[in-house]
């Protein structure tokens, strides 16, 4: 396998919708980075800022919001909070000068295992390629 | 803090441990802090495994266990049932997912796999040593249940909850019960008559004694939530006694005829769709239920002449409120049938254009002859999909009673009166399922159909005193056809109840037809996001009879279940309120989609509370709240970063 | 009473682990009633468990049934009996059903077998796997599919060899080639029909050339195609591996005909190809999709918008009779039809034909009772004797109907259905206490 250092990602996903994507992907054993980490929120709503702005703090190249969309068992308002979330974050991070493009959110159904895959690849590929030039 | 955790990693056969390196995880693991026991195991979903979890939890007292193995999609319950077994807290149990989304996602890569699974796993322990002995919250609920509706759904689901030991109330706020049922005369497909199966049915549900009736009453105001709504009902005046029927039928009839007959008062009969009129005091037919004839407050003068005739007339009666305690309320307001404008096909402008339902009303008031307006009909048109799957207008959906219904209505009357020529423009025909048979029988009978669509429509116009109705049709490749007809009839659809303050009193979401929204139709096809909430019937979606009774009873089922063990149980997952820290701004209940935040005082501070019965724990409230005061239970600030930094490190 | 002491009581009885039985069964088990569930198949789940994603919401088909199966599986008040069959049920008396169930051999122990299919792996035998409708093979030692439940092997025994391979390989001791059928008698107090429907076989329509033409497939058979656990991980013409880029739909294939028996309208067929197509156009963006139809029923909530989304989106829709299909050298199908809008014959060619097949009674049911009568409607579905206001009630007092049992219906329709037979059951159980 390559030997390059791989971007860490955390991935925000969510308990019911974005999650068995996740697994999906699994079982279907399409691949992505293994330096991309899962942790469950029970709606892309309910993600504060400051986990966000603690992980890259911590030292993780990116941070991807995996959002319920209009898929979101706990109503529509989901999407548009999670917007704002992303923008008062990217916010945030202009602040502390961390490149708001390595904050990513997109909607992910719950058998959207390509596209989940998908992502993960070109953000892997972007936070590698702007590690690289740093 | 937990210090005795026990961790068990799983072979799952090679799933994992043919790209996971399971033993270097096992050392791995073993050296963190508050780990005592580390094993590997071929299945830990076996039934030995199992039991060997139990007995190590026992015999080492763990605080805490934590399962690498499969998503916890597939065996959380299985494990947290472990858990309990030996008497660990369910929740200080957690997955680690290592099959989905490290072994499996990754067997391209088994070094950065075994990597990951260390990662994964050290996420799960930094959890499981922050978590909570949860006991989910409980609260008392009254096993009673508010239906609002006596049509032939509120009907139906009242007798059913009733026989499963649910206390009802239904309210109805017509002075009469048995809805739109009781308009409609022949049934597809038992040929019974509305009024038959209301009467049936109604007869059925008095002998119930756990249920009671309000007639001409509505829901006035609501407070609570699931398991304990307080409810004030609105009556209005009937204006007569409900005890006026004390005498035998036949007395009681003559004096009624009466007093019907002195009313001065005429109004249209909404009952027969306004193509007749009834006096202020009135009474639809004869087996109606309540027995006792209602004044229409609105209409009635209060001349008093129809006093004189029967005691029981007060026609200074006001409206009363009554206050009522139930665990969950069930809408079954049915619909409105399509009112067209004036003008759309000639309604209201040509004399001989009526509606689908004020048709099916002239069927059962003519015995011997169809007449409308003093003309003897002889031949009559349909034209389908008149406020229904609208182009321009606003209604796109599909009525789906409507064809059946014409076509039924189209053969009631060949079998009827004699000598009838019927002429069906319609858009495609959509006598589903076993409906198809009578569309089959009714084009056997000699009915004529033509096709347009929607760009090319039907159209009605009067020619030298004729009516006249004009199509190309598609089935004889766009010809142009033309039909002298005595009668038109608009095949109407259904639309929303033109009430609707039921439904916002209640905040029950409406989806982009209008109707009220369930939360899923699949999933919870009789739920409504709001808990205790449950709708069911046409005031969902257009449905037929025999299908509003299936959701009615569904939903039925659903409430009895939820409230007959006299308690809920409510998931632990709740927000909560760091009251020191809360400088009540509001954001928090702009932000929740339950109404489950409340503005409360804590030593004359205004701070933010949790309604615990109607949190659903999605967290929607945490990131707006700008001094950070509020965390969802399983998910604090500690728990998260700590999983963040474990992950990492 | 002749009967053993040792029989197993429930409350009810439920014939299939559909969706409609499921449904049924939780209700009731969560009401706190004794349930058993009696399926034929190895694995709960009905057809529904195998459907890509479903209309009108699009949303997948699996993510729906999964969690009540597991739901049903993990109840403790439902006991599930797979890969069995309901023979005879007895009633003797009020709240009292006799019943002798033949429980087949699976050659597994279903306790012991833990999922890990490393017995497929050594399975020298491939045969047509029947829950991807023979368009690919399977061992035959075999999990049924990847979401079924229970999720543990079965040896297909018609077909294996006893070669041993995979009893030696299995580290869980869970083959078991002594196991051998057993009648398992139980009594119930009620029960309800939920044994579903039968697909409609389009080789009794000879001009169609299904099972001739290589290129000419029934909707299941795209449905699995479409599926995220599909076979070929795309959409295919089977005959070749070619990727189809112009596909025809025939719309009432054995439903509206009176030749093959069948004239009543199957209710989905409409709709489900709506949907298929939809999902075409997202696995196959390039393609043209036809739907030859006579009338497009798109009768429920939230159908018609999914039905003008779908002309929308690109999907032609020919209102047009088809009548033969012949083959072309190339594996192309030539489909010639009267166009009812132009009123003339036409011919179309199309590289991938997909037969809309109905939905047929299930003659399970038909002599299911001893010493009653359960009627049947002339279609062969459970007659519903009061449908208008008890739509679960049969022509035996205490057997209830649920889903596609009594009649074609959809999904949404059969879980309303299940609703109103799990409600007019537990009345029913109370009632007669």
């Amino acid at each position: 396998m390559d030997t390059e250092k791989k971007a860490k990602i955390l991935v925000f996903s969510t308990d019911k919708i974005s999650d068995p994507a996740i697994d999906l992907a699994g079982l279907m054993k399409i691949h992505y980075s293994p330096t991309v980490y899962t942790i469950t929120v029970p709606c892309s709503s309910s993600i504060k800022s400051r986990w966000i702005m603690h992980a890259f703090e911590k030292g993780y190249d990116g941070v991807f919001i995996a959002a319920d969309g209009t898929d979101c068992p706990y109503g529509e308002s989901c999407s548009e909070l999670t917007g704002i979330i992303v923008g008062n974050t990217h916010e945030l991070m202009k602040a502390k000068k961390i490149d708001p493009a390595r904050l990513k959110m997109a909607a992910v159904c719950s058998v959207c295992a390509e596209s989940f895959v998908k992502h993960m690849d070109s953000f892997t590929k972007y936070l590698s390629k702007t590690e690289n030039t740093n | 803090m937990k210090k005795k955790i026990g961790v068990y990693v799983c072979h799952c056969g090679n799933n994992i441990a043919d790209y996971v390196d399971v033993e270097k995880v096992k050392e791995e693991i073993a050296k963190e802090d508050g780990v005592l026991i580390t094993k590997t195991t071929m299945f830990a979903c076996a039934d030995s495994t199992q039991k060997e979890v139990v007995d190590d939890i026992k015999e080492h007292e763990l605080d805490g266990l934590v399962i690498a193995s499969c998503s916890p999609k597939l065996h959380l319950f299985t494990f947290r049932n472990v858990a309990e077994r030996a008497g660990l807290n369910p929740y200080n149990y957690v997955q680690a997912n290592i099959r989905e989304q490290v072994s499996w996602a990754h067997s391209n890569d088994p070094k950065g796999a075994t990597e990951k699974a260390i990662h994964i796993i050290k996420g799960a322990l930094a959890k499981v040593k922050l978590s909570e002995a949860l006991t989910p919250p409980k609260i008392t609920a009254t096993n009673v249940v508010l239906i609002v509706g006596a049509g032939i759904a509120g009907i139906r689901a009242a007798i059913e909850l009733a026989d499963m030991g649910t206390y009802v109330y239904i309210i109805e706020n017509q002075h009469f019960v048995g809805g739109r049922t009781s308009q409609w005369n022949s049934l597809f497909e038992t040929n019974e008559s509305g009024e038959e199966v209301i009467t049936r049915l109604f007869t059925e549900l008095k002998k119930r004694e756990n249920i009671t009736l309000f007639t001409g009453t509505s829901i006035n105001s609501t407070s609570g939530s699931v398991g304990n709504f307080e409810v004030k009902l609105k009556i209005s005046p009937r204006l007569i006694k409900m005890d006026c029927v004390k005498t035998d039928d036949a007395e009681f009839d003559k004096k009624l005829q009466q007093a019907i007959d002195i009313c001065p008062v005429e109004v249209p009969d909404d009952f027969n769709f306004n193509i007749t009129k009834r006096k202020a005091i009135y009474k639809n037919f004869k087996s109606e239920f309540p027995k006792c004839p209602a004044i229409d407050d609105e209409a009635c003068t209060k001349c008093g002449d129809c006093e004189q005739f029967c005691e029981a007339i007060d026609l200074h009666q006001k409206e009363e409120f009554i206050d009522i305690k139930v665990g969950a309320v069930l809408l079954a307001t049915g619909f409105d049938p399509y009112e067209p404008p004036k003008g759309e096909y000639g309604y209201g402008e040509i004399d001989n254009v009526i509606t689908l339902p004020q048709f099916k009303r002239l069927i059962e008031l003519d015995e011997n002859e169809l007449i409308y307006k003093d003309k003897k009909i002889k031949s009559v048109a349909y034209i389908y999909c008149v406020g229904s799957r609208q182009v321009d207008g606003e209604n796109k959906y599909c009525s789906r009673y409507c064809c059946t219904s014409a076509i039924h209505s189209s053969i009631q009357i060949q079998n009827k009166y004699e000598g009838i020529t019927s002429y069906h423009f319609n858009r495609g025909i959509r006598t589903y399922g076993k409906q198809e048979l009578l569309y089959k029988e009714s084009s056997e009978k000699g009915d004529i159909y033509l096709q347009v669509d929607e760009e090319n429509r039907a159209s009605v116009l009067v020619e030298n005193g004729k009516t006249i109705v004009k199509a190309n049709d598609i089935l004889t490749a766009g010809k142009e056809f033309e039909a002298e007809v005595d009668l038109v009839v608009l095949v109407t659809g259904m639309t929303p109840r033109a009430e609707k303050r039921t439904g916002e009193i209640l905040k029950v979401p409406i989806g982009r037809d209008k109707f009220f929204n369930e939360i899923h139709l699949k999933l919870k096809p009789v739920e409504t996001v709001i808990d205790g909430v449950f709708i069911s019937g046409a005031c969902q979606a257009p449905f037929n009879i025999t299908e509003a009774v299936k959701l009615a009873l569904s939903a039925a089922s659903k409430a009895n279940t939820l409230l007959n063990k006299g308690e809920i149980e409510l998931e632990p997952t709740l927000a909560k309120i760091n009251k020191g820290t809360c400088d009540w701004c509001d954001e928090c209940t702009k932000a929740c989609p339950y109404d489950a935040i409340l503005k409360t005082d804590l030593d004359g501070k205004a701070v933010a509370e949790v309604i615990e019965a109607k949190c659903k724990g999605c967290g929607m409230c945490l990131p707006v709240c700008p001094v950070d005061a509020i965390e969802l239970i399983g998910y604090s600030n500690a728990e998260m970063e700590s999983i963040i930094d474990a992950m990492i490190a | 009473m002749s009967q053993e002491k040792n029989q197993k009581q429930y409350d009810v009885l439920v014939i299939g682990g559909g969706i409609a039985g499921q449904e049924s069964g939780l209700n009731l088990a969560n009401s706190g009633y004794k349930v058993l569930i009696v399926e034929k198949d190895l694995s709960i789940g009905g057809k529904m468990i195998h459907l890509s994603k479903v209309f009108p919401t699009l949303d997948c088909a699996a993510c729906i049934t999964t969690p009540k199966v597991s739901e049903c599986a993990r109840n403790p008040n439902i006991t599930i009996l797979s890969n069995s069959e309901v023979l005879e049920i007895d009633k003797k008396g009020e709240n009292e059903f006799d019943a002798s169930i033949e429980k087949r051999p699976r050659y597994v122990i279903e306790d012991a077998c833990t999922g890990c299919q490393e017995c497929e792996e050594v399975c020298p035998i491939v045969v047509d796997d029947e829950y991807q409708w023979d368009l690919v093979g399977r061992k035959a030692v075999y999990i049924p599919f990847s979401i079924a439940n229970p999720r543990v092997a079965a040896i297909d025994i018609e077909n294996c060899i006893l070669c041993g391979a995979c009893e030696k390989v299995c580290s869980a001791d869970a083959i078991d080639f002594t196991q051998e059928m057993e009648i398992v008698n139980i009594t119930a107090k009620s029960v309800i029909v939920a044994s579903g429907y039968n697909l409609f076989d389009p080789t009794q329509i000879e001009r169609y050339g299904y099972g001739k033409f290589g290129n000419v497939i029934t909707s299941m058979q795209m449905e699995r195609q479409l599926v995220p656990t599909r076979p070929y991980n795309s959409v295919l013409r089977p005959k070749d591996g070619k990727m189809p880029d112009n596909i025809a739909y025939v719309l009432c294939t054995g439903s509206r005909d009176e030749v093959v028996g069948n004239p009543i309208c199957s209710q989905v067929c409409c709709m489900y190809s709506t949907k298929q197509a939809q999902l075409i156009m997202g696995a196959l963006p390039m393609a043209d999709v036809t739907i030859y139809y006579l009338h497009i029923r798109a009768f429920g909530k939230g159908f018609e918008e999914f039905y003008q989304q779908a002309k929308g989106m690109g999907v032609e829709f020919v209102k047009g009779k088809i009548g033969r299909i012949a083959e072309l050298e190339n594996g192309n199908l030539k489909l010639r039809y009267e166009d009812i809008h132009e009123g003339v014959v036409k011919e179309a060619e199309h590289d991938l034909v997909v037969l809309s097949v109905g939905i047929l009674a299930n003659q399970l049911p038909r002599d299911l009772f001893k010493n009653n009568n359960l009627d049947l409607d002339k279609f062969s579905y459970v007659k519903q004797i009061d449908e208008l206001s008890n739509p679960a009630k049969t022509s035996i007092d205490g057997v209830f109907v649920a889903g596609a049992a009594s009649g074609p219906m959809d999904i949404p329709d059969s879980i309303s259905s299940a609703g109103a037979a799990s409600s007019e059951t537990a009345s029913y159980l109370r009632r007669s206490k």
